[in-house]
């Protein structure tokens, strides 16, 4: 055996010949290692992520598919997920490590209601947990594929909270969010009502819902790697309403005829 | 493509007879960085300065947030910003604010802007083979009370300047700055071109100025630049902070 | 850096006065860092039309001598000598004639008409896009630091003597800030009464 501190109990090379490192594909570096695994590209992947802030809080959608590439793998996959009493997170990417995710805050508000009396967990702090995460997974470059949203209230000024972070640990905050193809299809639609810090403090549960599930529909008109089936999560103080199974209504596929691809 | 490479172990599918055999692997990496765009801005005067940036938060040509704050109050009257990947700036910021509080409970005392300046400076090279992705600039007072800018690269190189201007419009607002903040290429008119303009320090006032000219003509020609402008200045009474709205478009 | 329109190094900037139009360029013809001459100039006056060329320098001094001679043949042909307008058509007409095979330089343009006694300035890219700007138009390595020195320094209807400052500040800080450009430069004033000032700064 090797007693050289840097390959303890690796085999001799006098005795048994210099070690193939070109098995597995191992590089020399990592060799008194096991190979590294990282994740390289996602897999099983959840697309868009829509979010505003309203008078009374946020509102969250995603919708209920998990695509394998192109293929429509799993159609009835939760991807809004509740972390404490009026807190939503909301994934996009890649699925498995999305359920990483979420063994991650079951982890954090076990122990987090072991360790402090009457305190809980506000959107802001699991949001801060999460980019730590995230950001010290980039720096192993070993990410966590995902962008998401979180959404809920801040702990200290009690005010609508809405924030982005994604497997950078790149993290922002706006009165809309959206991630994947809903930065594209649907902010431009949400922020034209939502363009003042007034139009959030004026918009009621019920526009909000309209406009988000108007968004919905407009992705799955053109977001191929979307479903007409989503959740919906209305978060207000102390309240969670999370709404699954909702479907896209009201849509008209006649221009499809006239489109070569489009089934004919 | 040598029938040896394969043999190297460098092929990607293992069975030779595959009519899609790839004798060289598909280079694919992981990119841990990414560019958020905005720019920032130091001014040093006489006895205040101001660190002021734009609150555009991008990705490529989306842009995230309108109002995302990169100019940050660190505490002893320390102005910081450090931009361009917008991660790593952030978590340089919060690993200095966080040491300048165990600085408090061990030494007791308010932290020189030398110092600090000197221990962004280890922050940085810290990280010299993976680096934090941002231009850094630092304002305050030094011993004197005289206003002070410290400008870092992205590995910690540093140097004490009257003004600096960072990130992705700096090479449209720097050169303006060295005309208006240290008169490069001005004469003094009463000397029929034979002398420099003299130095001198500029007002509050003057400044404040100078710092909403460049924003707004960097917010007319960089697209990554606009939406609001938040001015952050230090004076011996401390710190406090201004806003205007750049264009939006 | 192997891309051509910087290797040689160079910038021009025009500016549009009232009554009056300026343009001005750096003297540096370098390779890469290594500055080479400090006498190139980027400007050719074709009668009372002025352009400025910055990018690669023998593209530069083809382009100058192939308008020196389409300019001898209009003159001519039309027995008059070509207009500003004219002039900017007929340096895109031959830029794109090498759409796909450029010359890698981005041309400026200034003069007075003649007739009309109106100011005109523009700029193109390396395949003949005209730019028609009422205010400023910058070109060559230091453009990003022309830019940020126009838009702030810059304000329309100025005299002679004051836009005369404005480029000549505008252009001095802009390649101060820029290795590739600098070492003199040269700044011409032109008015309709085709009074022109030549200036060199070393």
């Amino acid at each position: 055996m090797n007693h050289d501190p840097f390959a303890w109990g690796r085999p001799l090379n006098e005795t048994y010949g210099e070690y193939n490192y070109n098995i597995a594909n191992a590089s020399s570096v990592t060799s008194h290692r096991n190979p590294k695994m990282a994740t390289q590209q996602p897999i099983v992947t959840g697309s868009s992520v829509l979010a505003i802030k309203f008078k009374d809080g946020v509102i969250m959608a995603a919708d209920n598919l998990a695509s394998y590439g192109s293929l429509a793998r799993f159609d009835n996959v939760e991807r809004l997920l509740q972390v404490g009493k009026d807190t939503i997170v909301g994934c996009s990417g890649d699925i498995s490590d999305f359920q990483k995710i979420e063994r991650l805050l079951d982890d954090l508000e076990i122990e987090d209601g072991y360790d402090i009396e009457n305190y809980e967990l506000k959107a802001n702090h699991i949001h801060e947990y999460l980019s730590r995460v995230f950001y010290n997974r980039r720096s192993k470059m070993d990410p966590l594929w995902n962008s998401c949203l979180v959404g809920g209230f801040d702990a200290d000024s009690g005010e609508p909270f809405l924030k982005y972070v994604d497997l950078l640990g790149v993290t922002y905050g706006a009165d809309s969010l959206a991630t994947g193809f809903g930065s594209h299809l649907a902010i431009p639609l949400l922020r034209k009502k939502l363009d003042s810090d007034d139009a959030v403090k004026n918009l009621t549960e019920e526009e909000g819902i309209k406009l988000i599930s108007e968004c919905m529909k407009v992705l799955y008109y053109r977001d191929a790697r979307s479903l007409d089936k989503y959740s919906l999560a209305i978060i207000k103080k102390d309240d969670v309403k999370l709404i699954k199974g909702l479907r896209c209504e009201d849509m008209s596929w006649r221009f499809a005829s006239g489109i070569r691809g489009y089934g004919n | 493509m040598s029938a040896s490479s394969f043999a190297e172990g460098k092929a990607t599918i293992a069975s030779e007879y595959s009519s899609e055999v790839r004798r060289e692997p598909i280079e694919h990496q992981f990119n841990p960085y990414s560019d958020n765009g905005g720019t920032i801005l130091g001014i040093a005067g006489k006895d205040f300065a101001v660190l002021a940036g734009d609150t555009r938060h991008t990705t490529g040509y989306s842009i995230n947030s309108r109002y995302e704050p990169k100019v940050f109050d660190a505490g002893d009257g320390f102005l910081i910003s450090a931009n361009g990947f917008s991660a790593d700036g952030n978590a340089l910021v919060k690993r200095f604010q966080n040491q300048l509080k165990w600085y408090h409970f061990n030494h007791g005392k308010k932290m020189g802007i030398r110092s600090g300046a000197r221990f962004i400076q280890h922050l940085l090279y810290g990280k010299r083979f993976f680096p934090y992705y941002v231009h850094t600039i630092i304002a305050g007072l030094d011993e004197e009370g005289k206003g002070a800018v410290f400008s870092f690269d992205p590995i910690g190189s540093y140097e004490r300047e009257q003004c600096r201007a960072g990130g992705s419009a700096a090479s449209l607002i720097m050169p303006f700055l060295d005309n208006q903040v240290n008169f490069k290429n001005q004469l003094d008119p009463e000397s029929n071109g034979t002398k420099k303009k003299e130095l001198r320090y500029l007002s509050l006032e003057e400044v404040l100025k100078l710092v909403k000219d460049s924003f707004s003509s960097a917010t007319e020609r960089h697209i990554l630049v606009g939406d609001g402008l938040e001015i952050m200045i230090v004076t011996k009474e401390g710190v406090r902070t201004e806003y205007y709205p750049l264009k939006k478009d | 850096m192997s891309d051509p329109s910087s290797i040689n190094g160079g910038s021009a900037v025009a500016m549009m006065g009232k009554d009056c139009v300026a343009i001005a360029c750096d003297l540096r013809l370098g390779s890469q860092s290594l500055g080479l001459a400090n006498n190139f100039e980027k400007i050719f006056n074709f009668g009372h039309v002025f352009l400025g060329l910055a990018g690669l320098a023998t593209d530069v001094t083809t382009l100058s001598e192939i308008f020196r001679m389409k300019t001898n043949l209009y003159k001519m042909k039309e027995e008059r000598l070509i207009e500003p307008e004219s002039f900017a058509n007929l340096v895109s007409s031959t830029l794109y004639e090498r759409r796909f095979g450029p010359y890698f330089v981005s041309p400026i343009v200034a003069g007075i008409n003649s007739k009309t006694d109106k100011p005109f300035i523009c700029g193109f890219d390396l395949i003949g896009c005209i730019d028609y700007a009422k205010d400023f138009i910058v070109a060559g390595t230091s453009s990003d630091q022309l830019f940020g020195m126009c838009e702030s320094l810059y304000e329309p209807n100025l005299e002679p003597e004051d836009l005369f400052e404005t480029i000549s500040q505008a252009l001095l800080s802009a390649t101060d800030r820029d290795a590739l450009s600098g070492w003199g430069a040269v700044v011409y004033i032109i008015t309709k009464d085709k009074v022109l000032f030549l200036i060199y700064f070393f």
